[in-house]
């Protein structure tokens, strides 16, 4: 999806490192088995992240498997498991509203790919929504919300940024525990308005060359695609009090096997990447930068 | 009761040092100022709860009278520490519809008190301040400090609101493990000694010490 919600690999243990590998192949895996193929291109990490978070007290039965991708060696996966399946219903759903909407932003022969790849997975997302119809009906209600926002040039940071946050609020909407839900909730919230205000900045450069809708054009008076220092810094202390506030949500939540993974992302992972945004180096090609790479 | 050295994450073999140790881990992560204007401070403050429980129950098995029985426990329970900042404050509301609003905010009903906010036609510094509560409590950090700020300018004197300024600026308050980054671009490590400086004054006030702890690591 957005790819900003990963562990800092150097800070990983070999045996962390080796189950965040397994986890992502295997939601790769189910992807496959339940959507097809083609439904592969899909898989990312904000999700590996999300199928982590939901995991149970257990850890999941891994298996070694080769792939397209790994198809001499085979690596270690993690077989099928509630959350794995919820992760994957829920890559499908946003996958395909995410391509939909490029296709609707784009022109010529882009949308006409950008269509071409939202045909081939409309039976995956029709499947997936009548899976997950909550969360569908969320991500389709809150999406709608924010289009509207667009066109009105909304100048609130805040306002559209919660309409992606609520989509990701709603994962949280199906556990049974109260307090459990209360603390995924808050936690989720909070990492929407992270990835959105991240992703508004990152694209600030290239909204403004092509005459994009970017709440932070309105919000602040960027000049060139940057943000005045001091804008910046207003900027980012909401991003901090965003992430304090999904940190106490995460220390609120009990123990899992992916807890290293899962605290490495949040308290190393998630400023790595706001940094990597914020000078720049994000977008650029990994090889050209130690910083982007080192993620 | 759970088991309470299974609460603090230690084996009933653990030295008196190490439960000691995991106590004041687990009480610095859930401890109340990380939960400032929090809707989850309620959740913290049972897991606060049950950690001093747990302590108090193995000091007291383990008949170890006076050091540090109790560690600083129970100075931070409810009234004395939301003492700080936001709307949990009693101000000296001259609305009475002020007062009923502080209540809904500290409830989590964010719906009705910004629907009675909107209502109130006269907005004053007050108004301002706890509209900015509710957006802070939303999440809507952004525009919680345009609120905050306004309410500051238009009362300056205000030390209430000059506190939610000083929060936000700060950028908030939570639990980091030691090596933590923060996303305003810097490690934690100046933030967490001041942080610790800070929470070992209102420590020393009832009678317990933080400091020491960093020095035996």
């Amino acid at each position: 999806m957005y790819g900003y919600v990963r562990p800092v690999k150097g800070e990983l243990k070999i045996r962390e490192y080796e189950l965040f590998r397994g986890v992502y192949c295997g939601l790769c895996h189910e992807l496959a088995r339940r959507y097809g193929p083609v439904s592969r291109f899909l898989v990312n990490y904000d999700f590996t992240f999300l199928a982590m978070l939901l995991a149970g007290a257990e850890e999941g039965k891994c298996c070694s498997r080769r792939c397209v991708a790994h198809p001499i060696r085979p690596v270690r996966c993690l077989g099928p498991c509630d959350s794995l399946s919820t992760a994957a219903d829920m890559t499908v759903i946003l996958g395909w509203w995410k391509l939909a909407d490029s296709a609707d932003d784009s022109r010529g022969i882009q949308a006409a790919g950008w269509k071409a790849a939202c045909a081939m997975l409309k039976r995956a997302y029709k499947k997936a929504a009548a899976q997950r119809p909550g969360f569908a009906g969320a991500v389709r209600e809150n999406l709608q919300a924010l289009r509207s926002l667009e066109r009105e040039n909304c100048s609130s940071v805040d306002e559209t940024a919660d309409k992606f946050a609520l989509i990701l609020r709603s994962i949280a909407q199906g556990e049974a525990d109260a307090a459990r839900r209360r603390t995924l909730e808050q936690l989720l919230y909070h990492l929407g308005r992270i990835i959105y205000i991240l992703d508004a900045v990152d694209d600030l450069a290239e909204d403004e060359r092509t005459g994009a809708y970017n709440p932070l054009r309105f919000r602040f008076a960027p000049e060139q695609g940057k943000l005045s220092p001091e804008d910046e810094r207003t900027l980012r202390t909401g991003l901090q009090m965003s992430h304090n506030a999904l940190a106490g949500a995460f220390a609120l939540l009990g123990e899992n096997p992916y807890s290293g993974i899962l605290s490495n992302t949040v308290y190393l992972g998630l400023p790595a990447a706001a940094q990597a945004v914020f000078s720049g180096v994000w977008r650029a090609p990994a090889r050209l930068h130690k910083d982007r790479s080192s993620l | 009761m759970n088991d309470p050295y299974s609460v603090l994450g230690v084996s009933p073999q653990a030295t008196d040092e190490e439960v000691k140790r995991a106590y004041r881990d687990l009480a610095r992560k859930y401890h109340p100022d990380n939960y400032h204007d929090n809707p989850l401070a309620d959740l913290a403050s049972e897991k606060m709860k049950e950690i001093n429980e747990a302590y108090d129950a193995i000091t007291k098995s383990r008949e170890q009278g006076g050091s540090g029985a109790g560690g600083y426990s129970y100075g931070y329970g409810a009234g004395a520490y939301q003492a700080q900042g936001g709307a949990q404050r009693q101000s000296a509301a001259r609305n009475p519809q002020y007062i009923q609003i502080r209540n809904l905010i500290n409830a989590n009903n964010l719906v009705q008190a910004e629907a009675m906010l909107n209502a109130i036609g006269n907005h004053d510094a007050e108004w301002y301040y706890l509209m900015g509560s509710v957006y802070w409590r939303k999440g809507w950090m952004d525009q919680a400090g345009q609120y905050f700020r306004t309410a500051a300018t238009m009362d300056p004197s205000n030390i209430e609101y000059r506190n939610a300024i000083q929060y936000m600026n700060q950028g908030g308050q939570a639990y980091r493990p030691s090596g933590g980054m923060d996303m305003m671009g810097g490690d934690m490590a100046c933030n967490m000694c001041q942080n610790l400086i800070c929470a070992d004054c209102c420590c020393e006030m009832m009678g317990g010490n933080l400091i020491p702890c960093i020095g035996c690591r």
